[in-house]
């Protein structure tokens, strides 16, 4: 077995390439040439992913993926083990469905990050699109477990419809965070965008750089969450999340709601001291 | 084999195996964690009358607990799996859900076995309680008067040691006080083990059963009792007035050991006539430490 499975994109890409062969695939079963012939879709039409890419390695946990990816669609869809680094830009539905295992995208990332993951984490170094964590097209529920950590910004709403887990963002989340909620966790280091929250059931925002909760939310204390510190020193420790001291140990506001839904959700703002 | 006089008696402790959970309790301060392990480590001296067996292993530093706050770890010991979740969910809801800023988690993480606790407890929220999975791990949120009260879902489970032991046979009550407590104060910083009774040292040592009733499952050691002498089958050498015990339950044989040895090597002092061990000739228990192979080595034996 060697050490990595190395897939260098050959050239540009002119429209966006689909992987379905690599996201069914174990890689770490498959020799170079067995890779290169995995099914691949561009431009509507069927080829094999040896052509886009040179295939170095085989038979290893870990897989890196080098080149401007940005039409590259769900890189690491469906891993359940092993190890996924993108070498650049990734397109969208990074890691979407993943039940297991490691992605890290060292650059920005499309729409759709970890869309209905059940398992695993998924890092990406640069801004996510819209809808990260959230549920596939047509499901009723986002992510059920895992974490997601973005060090850049996320856009619209993160954690739609989440289910379990925990998103976490360095920067800011844009509007409709946690849109529909069932449970899980969403937290920011920036400024929450407009709209936070709207019509969850359960879960929570944990809003570190500031939240404007809707008028359906409704103030209940100011405290500090136990449970707060447990995941921040997590988040710290682990992925390098720059989390204060003032964050573990500082007093939060807690808004309930949405109450136009079950209102068992809440926004945790932190009170800067 | 003798150390600095004293006599180790060529004997052993036998020991019995136990389901140990380890709970870590943190507070906003030293002060509060600590209080709440007291109460959680109260009235459980002995599984014969309280049901389980617990104590202090030691206080942890904020860099040492899950949520960075200063923290005390307890070793919490019964005789079943069973056992070991009731007495827990009992304990931890009326000691440590009940005291201030607490919160409770578990300190084996590792341990494949687990036992609900947080699961069961919950259920004090009424319907308010929420749950929360981090890094693989459900923690519910109990909201209380204070606050929120956090507990770990389920606790790991090992299997432990209970009734490690060893007799410090002493010419007067005074000398075998004060090595009794010299051996507590040697044993104390020692990790995963815990010492059950009031201060670590037992004055009423039994006996399995009784002479006088079939109910009772333990009685007086009188072979051990110096107002006895003269009326019983006594085991006390000449001299030898008064005679203390220290218990030890612990997460395994090295860690009894290893406090047995270090407790010993601490009692042996002047007015200590000998040094013996509880046991039932090996019937009972399948853990034997044999004081003289332990004391190989000790410093000044001879």
């Amino acid at each position: 077995m060697s050490g990595a499975i190395t897939l260098t994109l050959r050239g540009a890409l002119d429209g966006p390439l689909e992987l379905p062969g690599l996201a069914a695939a174990e890689p770490a079963a498959l020799g170079e040439r067995e890779l290169a012939r995995l099914e691949a879709w561009h431009g509507g039409r069927r080829t094999v992913l040896g052509e886009f890419f040179e295939v170095t390695g085989g038979r290893a946990e870990r897989l890196v993926v080098r080149g401007d990816l940005r039409l590259v669609e769900g890189l690491g869809a469906g891993l359940a083990g092993g190890e996924l680094i993108v070498e650049g830009d990734a397109g969208p539905l990074v890691g979407a469905r993943m039940t297991g295992g490691r992605i890290e995208v060292r650059g920005d990332a499309g729409h759709g990050v970890g869309l209905g993951m059940a398992g695993g984490t998924i890092v990406v170094r640069g801004n996510a699109g819209d809808r990260v964590g959230s549920a596939v097209a047509g499901g009723s529920r986002g992510m059920t477990g895992g974490e997601i950590v973005i060090h850049g910004d996320a856009g619209a709403e993160c954690g739609a419809l989440m289910r379990r887990g925990v998103v976490a963002v360095r920067g800011t989340v844009g509007p409709y965070a946690g849109r529909t909620m069932i449970a899980g966790t969403v937290l920011a280091l920036g400024r929450f965008g407009p709209h936070p929250g709207r019509w969850s059931k359960r879960g929570s925002l944990v809003a570190l750089g500031g939240i404007e909760p809707p008028a359906t939310y409704r103030y209940a204390c100011t405290y500090r969450p136990p449970h707060l510190a447990v995941l921040l020193r997590r988040l710290r420790g682990r992925y390098g999340l720059p989390i204060l001291d003032e964050h573990l140990t500082g007093r939060y506001h807690r808004h309930c709601g949405d109450m136009a839904e079950l209102g068992k959700g809440e926004i945790l703002a932190w009170m800067a001291p | 084999m003798r150390i600095r006089g004293t006599l180790i008696e060529d004997t052993f402790a036998e020991a019995f195996t136990m389901r140990v959970a380890r709970v870590v309790i943190t507070a906003r301060s030293p002060r509060w964690a600590r209080e709440a392990a007291l109460k959680m480590t109260g009235f459980a001296t002995s599984v014969i009358g309280c049901k389980c067996e617990a104590g202090i292993e030691r206080e942890l530093a904020p860099d040492e607990t899950p949520d960075g706050r200063p923290g005390v770890a307890v070793l919490f010991m019964t005789m079943s799996k069973d056992d070991l979740a009731k007495r827990l969910i009992e304990r931890v809801g009326q000691t440590v859900l009940t005291c201030p800023t607490t919160a409770c988690f578990d300190g084996l993480p590792g341990a494949p076995d687990r036992v609900g606790v947080g699961s069961a407890l919950r259920y004090f929220g009424d319907g308010f309680q929420a749950s929360k999975v981090i890094g693989g791990e459900r923690f519910w949120r109990i909201p209380v008067m204070e606050g929120e009260f956090l507990v770990q879902e389920r606790f790991g489970m090992l299997e432990g040691i209970g009734g490690g032991n060893f007799l410090i046979l002493a010419e007067s009550a005074d000398a075998a006080l004060e090595a009794a407590e010299a051996a507590v104060e040697a044993i104390d910083p020692l990790p995963e083990v815990i010492l059950p009774f009031p201060g670590g040292v037992v004055r009423s040592g039994s006996k399995v059963g009784s002479r006088r009733s079939t109910r009772l499952i333990a009685s007086t050691n009188d072979a051990y009792c110096p107002t006895l002498r003269g009326l019983t089958e006594t085991a006390l050498p000449e001299g030898v007035n008064s005679v203390l015990e220290i218990v030890l339950n612990g997460t395994g044989p090295e860690a009894i050991a290893r406090a047995m040895r270090a407790g010993i090597e601490a009692a042996c002092r002047p007015g200590v006539v000998a040094i013996g061990a509880g046991n039932y000739g090996g019937k009972l228990g399948p853990h034997h430490f044999h004081l003289r192979r332990l004391m190989a080595g000790a410093g000044g034996a001879a």
